[in-house]
C-alpha cells in the first residue's frame, strides 16, 4: 500500500516537472543548429529579394505549410501539405524558386522551425529589415503548459546591447528595443533571441 | 492561382486624391505645432501624401488596438480623401478640428502621446496616423473602455484603444454620415443563414467591414483553446465561391489579402458586419 502511494507521488512529481520544464537553453540550442538556422535565414533572405514571401507550419507535426505569397497588389495565403504538387503549381505561377523554397521548408522541418518571414523596424526615422525565425521545439510541447517559441532574428548589421546583453534601439538611443512586444539578447552581433509565447 | 475582378461598389466619391493632394501642396503649415510636440512637420505632410496615393497602405501598428480605427479610414481615404487632409491639417494648426458635426478636442495626453510611438512598425515614423488613431479612441468611447478612461504610456495596446461594434457603427454614423446596416454583436455570432450570399450581396451595396475573431485568422500560437469573442475589424472587399471553399479578399493591416476559407470557418470567426447602404448626400 505504502509502495503504491509512494509510485503515485512519484508519477505526479515526474507530470509536475515535465509540465514546467519550459525554458531550454536557446543559445546552446542556437549554436547546436546553427550551421542550419544560418543557412535558413540565407536562403531566405536570398530568395526573398527576389520576391517577397514567408512561410509557417500550421501544425505540430510539421506536415501543413502555410505560405504567403506577397504582391504588388494581394498578398495571397494559401494551406498545403508538404510535397503536395498543388504548392509547386502555385509556387510556379506566381513566379517564385520552388527549389529554394522547398530546399527552405524541409531545413526549417529539421529544425522545428514553424515560421519565416522579414520585418521592418525603424531607427531615427530610417527603415532596416531582419529575419524574424521561430522555433517550436519539441521540448516545449508539454500539456497544460502555454507554447512557448524560440525566437531568433538576424540583422543585416551589427547591433548594440547593453551590459546585461539586451538589444537597443541604437548607440545614440539607448533604450532598449522590443520587436513584436519582446525584449532581445545577443547571441551575437547581428542574432538576438527571445523566448515568446506567440511565434509571430 | 485565383484572379478576382474588383466589386462594383454603389459608393459615391466626394472628392479626388488630385483635389487632396492640390490642396495639401498648399497648405501652410507651422514649422511645429504648439499643440502636438512630438508631431515633426515633415513626417506629418509626407504621411499624408503617402494616405492619399495609397490609402490601403494605412498601418495600424504592430499589438495595437487601433485596427477598429483603421478600418474606419478606409472610408474617408477612399472616398473623400480632401476631407481628411483639411481635417488633419486643422487639427495640427489649430489643436482642434471638426469632422462634419463632430468636434475633436483632444486630450493633453493623447497630444503628447502622439509622434511618441514607437516599436509599431511603419507606424513609427507616421505621425499623422499616430494623430488619427489617437485622437478616434479618445473621443469616442464605450463600455470597453470603461476601465481605462485616461491615455497613459503603452495605453495604445490596452482596453484603453479597444473598440467593439456598437462604437465602430456609432464612429461611421456620426462621423461619415452614412446610413449603415449592421448585424451581429459583440459576444454571438450573426444569424445568417446563407452568409456567401448575405456578404456578397453587402459587399456589392457598399463598404463592407467584418468584425471577427483574429486568433484564427492571424494565427500566433499553435494553442488549441482560443478565446471566443471578436477582436478585430476587417474591410471585405470581395467574395466568391467554389463548393464549400470561398474565397475572400480582405484589407487590414496595411494590405489587401486574399485567403480560402470554408463555410464554416467563417462562420465561426465572424461576429458581425457592418456595411454603408446609403450616402448621407444621396437624396
Amino acid at each position: 500500500m505504502k509502495n503504491k502511494k509512494g509510485h503515485i507521488a512519484l508519477c505526479v512529481l515526474i507530470t509536475l516537472f515535465a509540465a514546467s520544464c519550459k525554458t531550454v537553453n536557446i543559445t546552446r540550442y542556437y549554436h547546436r543548429h546553427q550551421s542550419i538556422l544560418d543557412s535558413i535565414e540565407l536562403v531566405y533572405t536570398h530568395t526573398y529579394a527576389q520576391k517577397p514571401f514567408s512561410i509557417e507550419f500550421t501544425d505540430r507535426a510539421f506536415d501543413r505549410v502555410s505560405l504567403e505569397l506577397v504582391t504588388d497588389t494581394l498578398t495571397y495565403v494559401y494551406e498545403f501539405w508538404v510535397g503536395e504538387d498543388r504548392m509547386m503549381d502555385t509556387l510556379r505561377k506566381f513566379g517564385y524558386d520552388t527549389s529554394a523554397i522547398t530546399d527552405l521548408i524541409t531545413r526549417m522541418r529539421s529544425v522545428d522551425c514553424t515560421w519565416v518571414n522579414n520585418l521592418d523596424y525603424y531607427t531615427e526615422e530610417r527603415k532596416h529589415y531582419l529575419t524574424y525565425i521561430s522555433l517550436w521545439p519539441r521540448t516545449f510541447n508539454f500539456p497544460f503548459v502555454n507554447k512557448k517559441y524560440y525566437i531568433l532574428t538576424y540583422f543585416q548589421q551589427p547591433q548594440y546591447f547593453d551590459s546585461d546583453g539586451n538589444l537597443l534601439v541604437g548607440r545614440r538611443l539607448r533604450r532598449v528595443r522590443k520587436i513584436n512586444t519582446e525584449v532581445f539578447r545577443r547571441i551575437n552581433d547581428r542574432v538576438c533571441y527571445t523566448l515568446s509565447d506567440r511565434f509571430r | 492561382m485565383i484572379g478576382l475582378a474588383q466589386p462594383a461598389q454603389s459608393q459615391k466619391t466626394h472628392s479626388t486624391q488630385e483635389e487632396a493632394l492640390q490642396w495639401l501642396n498648399s497648405a501652410q503649415l507651422p514649422d511645429t505645432s504648439l499643440y502636438w510636440p512630438h508631431v515633426k512637420n515633415h513626417l506629418f505632410l509626407e504621411n499624408l501624401r503617402i494616405n492619399v496615393t495609397h490609402p490601403v497602405g494605412m498601418y495600424q501598428g504592430t499589438n495595437t488596438n487601433f485596427c477598429g480605427y483603421a478600418a474606419l479610414s478606409y472610408l474617408p481615404l477612399n472616398y473623400d480623401p480632401l476631407q481628411y487632409v483639411k481635417f488633419m491639417v486643422s487639427l495640427y494648426v489649430d489643436g482642434q478640428a471638426n469632422w462634419r458635426k463632430v468636434k475633436f478636442t483632444p486630450s493633453p495626453e493623447v497630444m503628447l502621446a502622439a509622434g511618441t510611438l514607437h516599436f509599431k512598425g511603419v507606424l513609427d515614423i507616421h505621425p499623422a496616423d499616430q494623430m488619427w488613431f489617437l485622437i478616434l479612441a479618445d473621443r469616442f468611447r464605450s463600455y470597453l473602455n470603461l476601465f481605462h478612461v485616461r491615455f497613459h504610456t503603452g495605453s495604445e495596446d490596452t482596453f484603453w484603444a479597444a473598440c467593439n461594434l456598437g462604437k465602430f457603427n456609432r464612429m461611421i454614423k456620426h462621423m461619415m454620415g452614412y446610413k449603415v446596416k449592421a448585424i451581429g454583436s459583440d459576444l454571438l455570432h450573426p444569424g445568417i443563414r446563407d452568409l456567401y450570399a448575405y456578404l456578397q450581396k453587402a459587399v456589392h451595396t457598399g463598404t463592407t467591414f467584418l468584425y471577427v475573431n483574429n486568433t484564427y485568422l492571424h494565427v500566433k500560437n499553435h494553442n488549441k483553446s482560443r478565446f471566443s469573442f471578436p477582436t478585430h475589424f476587417l474591410v471585405l472587399t470581395d467574395i466568391q465561391k467554389q463548393d464549400d471553399v470561398l474565397t475572400i479578399i480582405y484589407w487590414d493591416y496595411g494590405g489587401r489579402t486574399l485567403r480560402q476559407v470554408t463555410t464554416s470557418f467563417l462562420k465561426k470567426i465572424l461576429y458581425g458586419v457592418t456595411y454603408i447602404v446609403k450616402d448621407n448626400d444621396e437624396k
